[in-house]
């Protein structure tokens, strides 16, 4: 009895032990291919990673690689650059409003039947892709110009509204006043009917939006640049405290509209009722046409 | 993290995400500005950007499109290969999405909610569809033959 069972006992054990020696095997297989599994999908996860990265960086190049917005001139570049950009910006603006009438911030003829107010503020960069024109397409002002206000049917009054520029009291980084200094030059300049001048040529030249590139300097060199503007009564102008009341009832009336980017307009019958005019693009005009048709025929 | 929980969550990411996409995509091409909750027209400046396109596609439906097919690999049946198609769309978006926000800080040096409601739903997801690719379906019910081939047994079996 007591042969018998060590006998089963130690068969017992050498079972176990092939067990043991089994399950071990399988667990270094297992392990193996696990091993084998994981380093299967990481290269497979490498690969797709080297993939998106080239991807990225080609959009990057594509899409005009650096980090910095590109500039759009300035006033402040370097003199070269400087008098090729704004004889250019010039000479855009000459083709695109020259010979068409102003009034103050108004542009087109005072019996146009149709107004368009333009909420803008001068560092806006979208009101420069509607007023210049963005990633090769013409802008839909100028389209509209040729279109409506050269033909004596719109007239277009340019309205401030502080989004953009960066001014010391909103958070920005630009010195207190940034924005009322450059729209009232804007205002100064339409006193002697050259203000569309002014402002043309300063979403033309645009520079980068809350950099503090407004200066005084600057606000002075778009003046000299503005074809027919006489500097010493813009200067004298720009003390004329209309132009504070005119930027007030501006941002009253985008307020009292709902207004909060810009642009923004509103269009509708000369001295009626204007309407709010939510834009689908600011590069095709075919929204804005439709606009002012409904306002001729109202 | 069972592998139920880990797809379902990433599941309901994605359904997040293609909500997100398609409000940006429908306010596209409306014309409607987006309602931003904070930043006034920030929101809109980089919705309106020259980089709101890539070679002349709203990056809204590019986005949308993207979801979309995360959320169909997802639905796809539990097999390695599927959950590679997750883990490598979610990567590619991801890396858009880190393109994106580049273009948002350092070059329009402006924040759109909608955009950064995106990058963090995907920089939440990518390690999410790493580690369920990485992991295999160890642990996951042998529910397929291929599950079977590949795993031992059932979770709670002893052997």
């Amino acid at each position: 009895m007591p042969v018998s069972k060590v006998q089963d006992e130690g068969d017992l054990t050498r079972k176990q032990r092939r067990e043991q020696a089994r399950a071990e095997r399988k667990a270094a297989e297992e392990a193996a291919a696990a091993g084998d599994a994981r380093r299967r999908r990481l290269t497979q996860l490498g690969g797709a990673l080297v993939v998106v990265v080239v991807a990225i960086v080609v959009i990057l190049i594509a899409t005009g690689g650096g980090g910095s917005k590109p500039s759009t001139g300035g006033v402040g570049n370097g003199k070269h650059e400087k008098s090729k950009t704004v004889k250019e910006a010039v000479a855009t603006v000459e083709r695109e409003i020259g010979g068409v009438a102003q009034n103050g911030n108004v542009l087109g003829s005072p019996a146009a039947p149709v107004t368009i107010a333009y909420f803008g503020d001068l560092e806006c960069p979208i009101c420069q892709e509607f007023t210049v024109g963005a990633e090769g397409s013409e802008g839909a002002l100028p389209q509209l110009i040729q279109k409506w206000v050269r033909a004596g049917k719109v007239k277009i009054e340019y309205r401030s509204l502080s989004t953009a520029t960066g001014n010391a009291e909103r958070g920005g980084s630009e010195p207190e006043g940034t924005f009322n200094r450059q729209q009232s030059a804007a205002l100064a300049a339409g006193k002697q009917n050259k203000g569309w001048y002014y402002i043309e040529l300063f979403y033309h030249l645009q520079g980068k939006e809350d950099s503090g590139y407004v200066t005084e300097k600057y606000i002075q060199e778009l003046a000299e640049a503005t074809p027919g503007l006489n500097l010493s009564t813009w200067q004298a102008e720009r003390n004329n405290q209309a132009w504070q009341a005119q930027l007030s009832t501006d941002a009253q009336e985008a307020n009292n509209n709902g207004f909060t980017g810009t642009p923004s307009f509103l269009i509708g019958k000369t001295g009626g009722a204007m309407k709010k005019y939510e834009y689908s693009s600011l590069t095709d005009p075919s929204g804005f046409n439709e606009a002012i048709e409904k306002a001729l025929k109202a | 993290m069972s592998a139920r929980t880990l797809r379902m969550t990433l599941t309901v990411m994605s359904v997040l995400g293609v909500g997100l996409a398609t409000y940006l995509t429908y306010i596209h091409y409306a014309g409607i500005k987006p309602a931003c909750g904070v930043n006034g027209g920030s929101c809109e400046i980089v919705q309106t950007s020259k980089y709101s396109h890539l070679v002349g596609v709203p990056v809204a439906l590019i986005g949308l499109i993207g979801y979309v097919l995360i959320l169909g690999s997802l639905l796809a049946p539990e097999e390695e290969r599927w959950r590679l198609v997750t883990a490598v769309l979610i990567l590619g978006g991801f890396g858009f999405s880190v393109y994106l926000t580049y273009r948002e800080v350092f070059t329009l040096e402006k924040i759109c909610e909608y955009c950064v409601s995106s990058a963090i739903l995907l920089t939440l997801m990518l390690p999410l569809s790493l580690w369920r690719f990485l992991r295999g379906d160890g642990a996951m019910p042998a529910t397929s033959a291929a599950a079977g081939e590949e795993r031992a047994a059932p979770l709670g079996s002893t052997s």
